[in-house]
């Protein structure tokens, strides 16, 4: 295994989640895609930390930041999604129309 | 060397905030009200500490391991807790919140300026990050804090989607630039560790980051959605602070830790900047509701002051600085005034430009209050929006960027077209009622500070410019 192995499974995990992030319709499929991007950047700080800059821990250490920050940030969006199918009973992108211009 | 008495004013507020979300437990929501104004007197505490700050530098700025503490750091600071302040002043006279949640409420605010206090001294990319995540979360729980309507929960669900995205492609970036550096230290970059692919496109993804937070242009569509549906204060608040906050890290970020000479991005700047200013004010021109208006106008303004950014110069810095401190007076301005219209009004949608008819009729002084602040949104003399504006293009001219201030000129002039909308609804459409608008003594001393400011600075604008100069300063790596 030698970086560049790493480097390609983070930039394929990085294309999913984009393609993801842009196609799906449902928000839950959105907030998956969303955390394999997160992932795959976490991916990278391990490898280029083992690979590239042996001498320290930065780059795990900024890896944990990363990964308490994406399950804050899925916790609030979950929470909105729940207040958003209580007002209109859809979690579908497409069917929120109410603000537009 | 940590240095950790340097973000003791951003612990003060943080440790505040949390004392107002226990003390939500204990206060009855009928007397809910109060924990507002122990919000804003909090605010304010923080403010003094970092007043003393400025008295004894020696002692109270400097650098920290992840933290630059400087005169431009503290300026940006004192902004966003200015806005703070009044933006919780406008809460106090807004209906529409559930009044058992006061505590929620003010305390997510204040995390969140904490979060911008931090981002404006931040040089390392990590500490960027994490705060603009603090400030990120919390507005998007003030978007959607309406929990009952459903536009608030729409404008929410939209600014998280955009927000996250954004979000974890910044960290996917920051990834890409540890690997080419080996550090997220921001300080001493040199010019043989900023080549290559792998730090050009690890910048690039952070740059997106700031673009979402501060709506320039490709990442500016959630703004006019979140910003319609939050409670408007939030609205006024979100429209301000994050903004300028994130324009300071970039400042901070792209014109001084990584200036044209070790890394050029002034093309890229200059594209931004012009597609800014243009999609925010051509879009603008069409919107009937007044709210979705001024978020159109405020990513024009984020285009605006981005010039100042491109120049690199000083003059620029300064012209950074000073629109800011302009932008905050005019725009809790603009909101309030929209605020008050709308808490009176009976039509099908209350921030619609209808609810502006024959408003000079019903209060003179708000109206006029209105149009100061419409004009120096503009850049009319002699309001203070104007002297912003002559900053910064200056600096583009002196800087060589001729074509950018042209194209500045001509959005400035669009801009009245828009702005002059609602000044002719107030004055010359009859009014659907007679009946006098009165506005509660909060949002009145909020207007009173905001309408000074447009009018002091803009005629007697010395002091302004005084302190900026004294302000656009920051420690070197």
């Amino acid at each position: 295994m030698t970086l560049a192995h790493y480097l390609t499974l983070s930039g394929l995990l990085f294309l999913i989640g984009i393609f993801g992030a842009l196609t799906r319709r449902n928000i839950i499929g959105i907030l998956m895609s969303i955390e394999l991007v997160f992932n795959a950047a976490n991916i990278n700080l391990a490898a280029f930390n083992h690979f590239r800059h042996p001498g320290g821990v930065a780059g795990q250490a900024v890896a944990l930041f990363f990964i308490t920050i994406a399950a804050a940030e899925v916790v609030v969006g979950l929470a909105l999604v729940l207040a958003i199918y209580r007002n209109t009973d859809t979690v579908y992108v497409e069917e929120f129309s109410l603000l537009k211009g | 060397m940590t240095a950790i008495h340097l973000i003791f004013p951003e612990i003060a507020l943080c440790a505040l905030a949390l004392a107002l979300m226990v003390a939500d437990l204990f206060v009855a929501p009928k007397h809910g009200r109060l924990l507002y104004h122990l919000a804003w007197l909090a605010s304010i505490v923080t403010l003094c500490l970092i007043g003393l700050s400025i008295s004894d530098a020696a002692r109270y700025q400097g650098l920290g391991s992840l933290w630059s503490v400087d005169p431009m750091s503290q300026f940006f600071k004192m902004l966003v807790l200015l806005t703070t302040v009044l933006s919780l002043l406008m809460g106090l006279e807004y209906k529409d919140l559930p009044p058992a949640r006061a505590g929620i409420f003010v305390s997510l605010l204040m995390f969140a300026s904490t979060g911008m206090m931090l981002l404006v001294s931040s040089v390392d990319l990590l500490l960027t990050f994490v705060s603009l995540e603090l400030i990120s979360i919390s507005s998007f729980i003030l978007t959607g804090f309406e929990k009952r309507n459903p536009k608030s929960s729409e404008g929410a669900i939209k600014y998280f989607l955009f927000g996250a995205f954004s979000s974890a492609v910044m960290a996917f970036g920051i990834s890409l630039f540890y690997g080419a550096t080996g550090t997220t230290k921001l300080l001493g970059l040199t010019q043989a560790q900023t080549g290559g692919p792998l730090f050009i496109l690890g910048l690039l993804l952070v740059l997106l980051g700031f673009a979402f937070k501060a709506s320039i242009a490709p990442m500016h569509f959630w703004v006019p959605d979140a910003y319609e549906g939050a409670p408007t204060p939030v609205t006024a608040y979100l429209s301000i602070a994050p903004k300028i906050a994130t324009l300071a890290a970039m400042l901070r970020l792209f014109a001084i830790l990584l200036p044209a000479k070790v890394f050029d991005l002034t093309t890229l700047f200059v594209l931004l900047s012009a597609l800014t200013m243009t999609i925010g004010n051509f879009t603008a021109m069409f919107q009937r509701n007044v709210k979705r208006l001024l978020a159109y106008s405020s990513i024009a303004q984020a285009g605006y002051i981005l010039i100042g950014l491109v120049s690199g110069t000083v003059v620029g810095m300064e012209g950074v600085l000073l629109y800011s401190f302009i932008y905050v007076a005019m725009n809790i301005g603009a909101f309030s005034v929209a605020q008050a219209v709308a808490s009176q009004s009976s039509g099908a949608d209350p921030y619609g430009l209808e609810s502006f008819d024959g408003l000079s009729q019903r209060s003179f002084g708000l109206a006029l209050a209105m149009t100061f602040f419409l004009l120096s949104l503009a850049g009319i003399p002699p309001l203070a929006g104007f002297m912003g504006k002559f900053y910064i293009f200056q600096a583009a001219v002196q800087s060589g960027h001729i074509g950018l201030a042209a194209l500045g000129l001509v959005n400035s002039v669009v801009s009245v077209y828009y702005y002059m909308a609602i000044a002719y609804h107030m004055f010359f459409k009859p009014a659907a009622t007679e009946e006098p608008l009165s506005i509660g003594p909060y949002l009145y001393g909020g207007l009173a500070v905001a309408v000074a400011g447009v009018i002091i600075f803009g005629i007697y604008p010395e002091p302004l410019i005084a302190s900026v100069q004294t302000s656009a300063q920051y420690n070197l790596p």
